[in-house]
């Protein structure tokens, strides 16, 4: 029983991870990611999307990288002992990373704490989370080829 | 019954015998009296009919059934193969294959009855028995084959067919006597059921609830020892009605038929002293049937009298059919995605086995002795040799997809009104199942072209001097680590000067663009999106969705396509596809400080070259070795790596695709390795000299590049 209350009452919120690129919190729906990884080193492909910084070995397959600032036109990476790669699976046999600077926490935001009026090229909506704001990332256009 | 189960193999099957029928219609096409062909086609269509009605597929088993009876006429040489009739078999194999894809598509059969075919099939053996007169019954009890086996519902009462000794006779009639029924029955298991005496055991179980067995054939003991072919027939005394006991018979699982029907004591006796008077004269019995009285329930006397006499014979010629079956080998049939997990594991394995050899080479660690070593090479032999063993499973002949081209271009022919033939040699040349899979479609799309755009009609050819019949040839062979098709014609060729002008007519090249271009190049430029040569638009080819797409789809295989012409004399298109998908033995070279690895198979040698040597040919680094003008390519401009300093020696790696010759400027060899191919996955948009990755020894990601996209 208490496991079902449990369940009733999460049932409007969703849990995000939020990141750090740059100065500015990122929201990424936890139910995307498939792993986080600390920094390795990434092999570069030649004569790909820009942002795509290379690939790597995760557990014996072949992952492709994707620079978040790179992709939204922010300065280039600077690697420190707190950056990740998240490892987002969207569909089966298809992951991609992204790199962010920082992973902070876990949050739950309910649908009062999110504000859809606010949709950017790679944003889909604010979350509000305490005194912080924390930007929803729409993962589907970030993977998104640009055109 | 649940028949979902054996969807697939139905499927699997039913191709097979499709494809079956085919070749041997093409062959009767040409010997129209090579009896052991008509032999083969005619068990075909029997497999496939057996097949369907198995599987609840009403329509196609009607349709074949149909097919079958012209084949059984054919058979006992009573129709003469003609061409109406290969056209009409080859429209019944094309409504069969209508049927066989909506079962792929749906699991259902569709609507569709093809009831002309079937009336054209009917027509041809009323033709023919209007024709010829003898009647068909009349052959029946000399030529054991045809004795009624299948198709009549009056052959299957094989309950007639067997002899009553006395007992068995005062049996009947003392049932009779006390006011019972008695039932013939024949009951008939299918071919696949693989506990026959269980079903048996089962159907005697269900009627025993009615009555009382009093007779059966073979003996109970046979039965339950499965010394049976695939039916059985008793007698059953019983107070139910008939159709109450075939029901209950018939609900036993994997039962194919149950017949049956009430005899009399009385008419019983008068029939076996009947038999063997009639079996002598059965030969002019007169048995007032046509073939369409057939369908009809007719215990005539005649059919009856020829049973006993045709029944010996047809046993053993039901045992000479096993026999007569061609050799397969032994087989499993195995799931396509247990062979990948397999092949997923000896990757891993093969990666895991490249990390101990990385390890076991370092120059610290206290693994330095003789033994560690030798069990690592030991290990190295096993698993390369347990790679080559799952390839190898993997691999099909490409013959599954080249068998049905002879029949497209038969159909061509027809079409198009042109004479031609189609040569085909290496089908058994051997591919991953994943590659074989999809290469049909590009490959029947350039036999069309050939066919449609290559050859010149008739007339024309006769002028020019040619043989009148065109050729048409697919080769297939092996090179290295890839397999190449070549598809090419002797038609009229590629008129180069016709592709420039169209090519600047619709603005794909300018004009000054045209003048620096070669030869090839302009031929290469039908590669190009819609652009098609055809003058007219036919439905064979011409509608601009062209050679583009058969390059494409041959590039996502990892291969390439290209072609050669000389105008007048023909043109060939060669498909180059990499024997494997998943594993190879590479050379690992270094450029600046990124691993690379390049696929063993087209790496002809490696030199050393002095800068001193390079040449210059149209602006062009090139080098001279063995007498050959080489083009050298700058791996690290096209990697867009650091720039370095020149040093007085190149190293530099000669590859080859067909004739061509380049040689690949790398700053370090490493060495050979079996690597693992990775894709690079969905999101990356690689340009194609990256052909995927792998996972070295230490865990790093090195990619491959692809020498054929290099040059």
């Amino acid at each position: 029983m208490a496991n079902n209350n449990y369940e009733v009452s999460e049932v409007e919120s969703k849990q995000y991870i939020v990141v750090m690129v740059g100065n500015e919190q990122y929201g990424i729906d936890i139910s995307y990611i498939d792993n986080i990884v600390r920094m390795q080193k990434i092999t570069r492909v030649p004569k790909v999307q820009p942002y795509f910084t290379g690939v790597i070995n995760l557990r014996g397959e072949v992952v492709p990288i994707m620079s978040l600032r790179k992709k939204m036109d922010l300065a280039d990476d600077v690697f420190t002992n707190a950056s990740r790669i998240i490892i987002l699976k969207l569909e089966d046999n298809a992951s991609i990373g992204i790199i962010v600077d920082e992973v902070k926490e876990v949050v739950n935001l309910g649908e009062d704490e999110i504000d859809k009026t606010n949709k950017g090229k790679f944003i889909d909506a604010v979350g509000k989370h305490g005194n912080e704001l924390i930007s929803l990332l729409a993962i589907n256009s970030i993977v998104e080829d640009d055109i | 019954m649940d028949v979902s189960q054996y969807l697939e193999v139905f499927i699997d099957e039913s191709d097979e015998h499709l494809q079956t029928l085919s070749d041997c219609i093409m062959v009767l096409e040409k010997e129209p009296e090579n009896m052991d062909t008509i032999n083969e086609i005619f068990r075909a269509a029997h497999s496939l009919k057996g097949m369907a009605g198995t599987m609840g597929f009403k329509r196609m088993q009607h349709l074949t059934h149909d097919m079958e009876n012209v084949f059984q006429e054919v058979r006992s040489e009573k129709i003469k193969v003609n061409s109406a009739m290969i056209d009409l078999l080859f429209k019944c194999l094309d409504a069969i294959e209508g049927y066989l894809n909506n079962i792929k598509a749906s699991s259902d059969e569709g609507t569709e009855d093809n009831e002309l075919i079937i009336k054209e099939l009917n027509d041809f053996i009323s033709g023919s028995e209007g024709g010829s007169a003898p009647e068909p019954k009349k052959e029946a009890a000399p030529v054991a084959e045809s004795a009624p086996a299948e198709n009549e519902t009056d052959g299957k009462k094989k309950y007639f067919e067997f002899e009553l000794d006395d007992s068995e006779k005062t049996k009947i009639k003392e049932a009779e006597e006390n006011g019972l029924h008695v039932y013939g029955m024949t009951v008939y298991i299918q071919k696949e059921c693989l506990l026959k005496a269980a079903r048996a055991f089962l159907v005697f179980k269900a009627v025993e609830e009615f009555g009382q067995i009093l007779v059966y054939n073979p003996s109970s003991q046979d039965i339950e020892d499965e010394r049976f072919d695939c039916d059985f027939s008793f007698y059953l005394a019983s107070e139910e009605s008939l159709d109450k006991i075939l029901e209950a018979a018939k609900a036993v699982s994997e039962i194919e038929d149950v017949v049956g029907e009430e005899v009399k004591y009385a008419a019983l006796a008068e029939k076996q002293e009947k038999a063997e008077e009639e079996a002598a004269a059965a030969t002019t019995a007169p048995a007032a049937k046509t073939a369409t009285a057939e369908k009809a329930a007719t215990p005539a006397p005649a059919a009856k009298a020829s049973a006993p006499a045709a029944k010996a014979p047809a046993t053993s010629n039901n045992k000479k059919q096993a026999v007569a079956k061609p050799v397969t080998n032994r087989t499993v049939r195995v799931d396509i995605e247990k062979l990948d997990a397999l092949m997923n594991q000896v990757s891993e394995l093969i990666i895991a086995k490249n990390s101990l050899v990385s390890f076991s080479s370092t120059e610290s660690g206290d693994f330095q002795n003789q033994t560690f070593h030798d069990q690592i090479e030991y290990l190295e032999r096993i698993t390369t040799n347990l790679h080559e063993s799952v390839m190898k499973v993997r691999m099909v002949p490409i013959e599954s997809v080249v068998a049905k081209f002879p029949r497209m271009i038969r159909d061509l022919s027809r079409k198009l009104n042109k004479n031609m033939e189609l040569f085909m040699s290496g089908e058994e040349t051997e591919l991953d199942r994943t590659v074989v899979d999809q290469i049909g479609d590009p490959l029947q799309h350039l036999l069309r072209n050939s066919a449609d755009h290559g050859l010149e009609d008739n007339e024309t050819r006769r002028a020019l001097g040619k043989p009148e019949v065109g050729s048409i040839f697919l080769k297939a062979f092996q090179e290295g680590n890839n397999v190449i098709i070549e598809v090419g014609d002797d038609g009229a060729g590629i008129d180069v000067d016709a592709v420039r002008n169209k090519a600047i007519e619709r603005g794909v090249i300018t004009e000054e663009q045209a003048e620096s271009m070669s030869q090839k190049e302009i031929v290469n430029l039908l590669f190009l999106p819609s652009f098609s040569m055809a003058k007219k638009i036919t439905d064979i080819s011409g509608r601009g969705v062209g050679l583009d797409v058969v390059k494409s789809n041959i590039e996502a295989l990892g291969g390439d396509v290209e072609v050669k012409t000389q105008l007048g004399e023909g043109t060939t298109f060669t498909v180059r596809l990499p024997l494997t998908l998943a594993i190879i033995q590479a050379l690992m070279v270094e450029i600046r400080d990124e691993k690379y690895a390049i696929a063993l198979g087209s790496i002809v040698t490696i030199e050393d070259i002095p800068v001193k040597d390079i040449k210059y040919v149209e602006a062009q680094e090139v080098i001279s070795l063995r007498e050959m003008v080489i083009p050298l390519i700058r791996l690290d401009e096209i990697l867009d790596s650091e720039p370095r300093e020149e040093p007085e020696n190149l190293t530099v790696v000669i590859v080859k695709k067909g004739d061509n010759h380049a040689g690949l400027v790398v700053d370090n060899l490493i060495g050979q390795q079996e690597i693992v191919i990775k894709s690079l996955g969905k999101y990356i948009n690689s340009n194609k000299i990256i052909s995927g990755a792998t996972i070295l020894g230490d865990g790093e990601v090195a990619l491959i590049l692809d020498a054929n996209a290099l040059m």
